[in-house]
């Protein structure tokens, strides 16, 4: 797949190849989500047979253990899971096109953050014990502690990653003076905050799955906004765009992605950081490509974690959120090494 | 702990010094003035935020009956708040503080940049995941648990080094790889916390944010002997400080071994970080604000390595008389708690404001 760019040939011919190529990048990466969705069915503490999973889904049998667990855990977890992991690699996507920045992403600019010490605050101060209640909380703190990590860190990739960081590090405290007051918060929030899929019931994607719609559609309409903004904001503006609505909304889809995803399965780091670069290897810089791949591999890679999570321990798992933030360390160590974040 | 000046080799302000010298001298003179006047300021400021440690408290004591218990003359109930329950957190306060202050000094004076701090480059962090995985998973306490810490910062800080290592030691590229170490660490000591039974998972909690409330006897002793020989050895790297900020091509120059000066500074400062993290938990940005303010005291374009320490253990014992009696949320709250919340806002400050002339 990879020497079809090596030899010199028509551009026509170069670009027919160019959209095979993006065409089958996607396919296999679809291929493969399909692979580790009956993966995240079939595999687990209790390993079942694909025959056995077929069965509870087209005809439960009542009472059967098998079949409970494939329709109250693997299931849901696997939907969660497909939703979280597409919210993750879409927004990081997004908030590595709109800031040109190769180190951008929600968790890293300290979004997550935000979204958690809303949501302690909420368990705290107000009782607010579903998940369901948690998401407009995780919405508001994402939204806030984006808004000052853009305005003090916009324009220097590693000043912004600086900055949430240190939002990151700023909220810490405060999160943890909550949780040593209240041992309920702490009981219900480290179950929380480590990231996980499970423990989820179906009710909080039934009432998410509009938010995340409406997110994944703001970011198609927003792709070749990104294109053109990639080519600096002189020559955007020049092109008869918007840069300041482009980034309006873009910062406003990236906040209902990254809050959703959050309040789905708590605040997973790094996987809003790999999927765009793999995104990037594999179909050029292309951004609306590159957000339609994110929105499949953004899946495959917290679902695959999960998967990875549950196999690795004996007895125990593994939760998602550890799982991608071991796979997601080594992408952010190999972009800081590259030379265009070093020369900044 | 000479660092903070490149020593003049002899007196210069005899009669017989030549005119165009006479400035230089003087200037000299004057820095050395208010190196003196800073130390001494500090030296102050620590005895009397002392003093206040020693009289404030649940049994308030005036501070002439502290002193005469301090001396072991006043009546025994004095004697044992005195020497059992306020000096042991005093001290622990003092030698925790001045090796984050040193440690601080020395990052930021060798990868030359204000925003090296060890809780940003992952160390801290990684003093955490040691010392939470010995408290959790293997169950120990005490100095073990110091130990595993001190191992912990000690893995992360070579991860970060080896992984950063790229034709020489690039600042920037530094601190992105410490962040990114800093991410996994957290996330593992997120499912540890989850995965242990809910009392243990609190202590730890606690840990993780940083205490001097529980510092005693051999813990004591062995941070303030590990300090001692660190403080020692810092004092003979120290002298490099000054050519190392002129750049590694003048600092080349001036005969400074810089590859090996960076390394052993940076191993020093880790080891300092680990040290005091191991005993009193990752008191949060200390070891970044401690240096920055000393630096503006003393003013005089040097790494300030000796006002740093003093800085820090003010700094500490601060926030640690502030934390213990309530001026947060009219709760009592662990000193890193208060040290988060004052230095996190400074360095977004700092970000703010610096970002615009240097580079990072």
């Amino acid at each position: 797949m990879t020497a079809t760019l090596a030899g010199p040939s028509r551009p026509t011919d170069l670009v027919a190849r160019r959209a095979r190529r993006r065409l089958l990048a996607c396919l296999s990466t679809l291929a493969v989500l399909a692979l580790v969705a009956v993966a995240s069915l079939v595999l687990g503490v209790r390993d079942l047979d694909p025959a056995t999973v077929w069965q509870a889904l087209t005809a439960p049998v009542a009472g059967d253990v098998d079949h409970q667990v494939v329709l109250g855990q693997r299931v849901p977890r696997t939907l969660i899971g497909l939703a979280a992991g597409l919210a993750l690699g879409v927004a990081g996507t997004l908030i590595q096109g709109v800031t040109r920045n190769p180190i951008a992403e929600p968790g890293l600019l300290g979004l997550n953050a935000g979204a958690s010490l809303a949501v302690v605050c909420a368990v705290w101060l107000l009782g607010v014990t579903s998940p369901l209640g948690f998401v407009w909380f995780a919405f508001l703190g994402a939204a806030v502690a984006a808004a000052l990590v853009f305005s003090i860190g916009a324009g220097q990739p590693v000043k912004l990653a600086l900055v949430g960081a240190t939002v990151t590090a700023l909220i810490t405290p405060l999160i943890t003076v909550v949780l040593l007051r209240d041992p309920t918060a702490f009981n219900m929030y480290r179950f929380w905050a480590v990231g996980s899929l499970t423990g989820r019931g179906l009710d909080t994607l039934e009432r998410l799955w509009p938010f995340l719609l409406v997110g994944v559609v703001l970011a198609g309409m927003l792709a070749h906004r990104l294109n053109m903004l990639a080519l600096g904001d002189d020559v955007a503006r020049a092109l008869g765009q918007r840069v300041g609505v482009t980034r309006a909304v873009a910062g406003a889809t990236i906040v209902l992605l990254a809050g959703t995803a959050t309040a789905l399965a708590g605040p997973i780091a790094l996987v809003g950081l790999a999927v765009p670069h793999a995104a990037r290897r594999l179909v050029g810089t292309d951004y609306r490509w590159v957000v339609a791949l994110s929105a499949l591999l953004g899946p495959v890679m917290l679902l695959g974690a999960d998967v990875i999570g549950r196999l690795v321990l004996p007895r125990t798992e593994l939760e998602a959120g550890v799982v991608a933030a071991a796979i997601g360390a080594p992408v952010l160590v190999a972009v800081a090494r590259g030379r265009t974040v070093a020369g900044v | 702990m000479t660092s903070t000046l490149p020593t003049p080799s002899a007196p210069t302000t005899s009669a017989a010094t030549p005119a165009h010298v006479t400035p230089v001298a003087a200037l000299r003179a004057r820095r050395r003035r208010r190196l003196t006047l800073v130390l001494v300021s500090l030296g102050v400021v620590l005895l009397a935020l002392a003093t206040l440690a020693l009289t404030l408290g649940a049994a308030s004591l005036p501070p002439a009956r502290a002193l005469l218990a301090l001396l072991g003359l006043g009546d025994a109930q004095d004697a044992f708040i005195v020497h059992r329950l306020r000096l042991p957190r005093i001290e622990a306060a003092v030698l925790a503080g001045a090796s984050f202050g040193l440690a601080g000094g020395l990052f930021q004076s060798t990868l030359r940049n204000p925003l090296a701090s060890p809780d940003i480059l992952g160390i801290a962090s990684g003093a955490s995941l040691g010392a939470v995985t010995a408290l959790l998973v293997a169950g120990l306490t005490g100095l073990a648990v110091s130990g595993a810490a001190f191992l912990g910062a000690l893995a992360v800080a070579f991860c970060i080094w080896f992984f950063a290592w790229r034709k020489g030691l690039h600042s920037i590229r530094f601190v992105l790889v410490g962040v990114g170490f800093a991410y996994l660490c957290s996330s593992l000591l997120a499912w540890l916390l989850s995965n242990a039974e809910v009392r243990e998972a609190q202590s730890a909690l606690l840990w993780t944010v940083g205490s001097v409330a529980d510092v005693r006897g051999t813990e004591l002793v062995t941070l303030a002997s590990g300090l001692a020989v660190l403080a020692v050895a810092v004092s003979l790297v120290g002298r490099w400080q000054g050519p190392l900020a002129l750049g590694d091509d003048h600092a080349r120059g001036l005969g400074v071994p810089v590859d090996a000066a960076r390394v052993g500074s940076l191993l020093l400062a880790v080891g300092l970080v680990a040290l005091a993290t191991a005993s009193v938990g990752p008191l949060a940005f200390v070891a970044l604000v401690a240096p920055a303010i000393a630096r503006r005291l003393v003013d005089d374009g040097g790494a300030a390595l000796t006002a740093s320490a003093l800085t820090g253990a003010a700094l500490v014992l601060a926030a640690d008389v502030a934390g213990q009696h309530g001026l947060f949320f009219g709760v009592s709250a662990p000193t890193g708690i208060v040290t988060g919340l004052v230095g996190a806002p400074y360095l977004l400050w700092l970000l703010a404001t610096h970002g615009r002339k240097s580079q990072a």
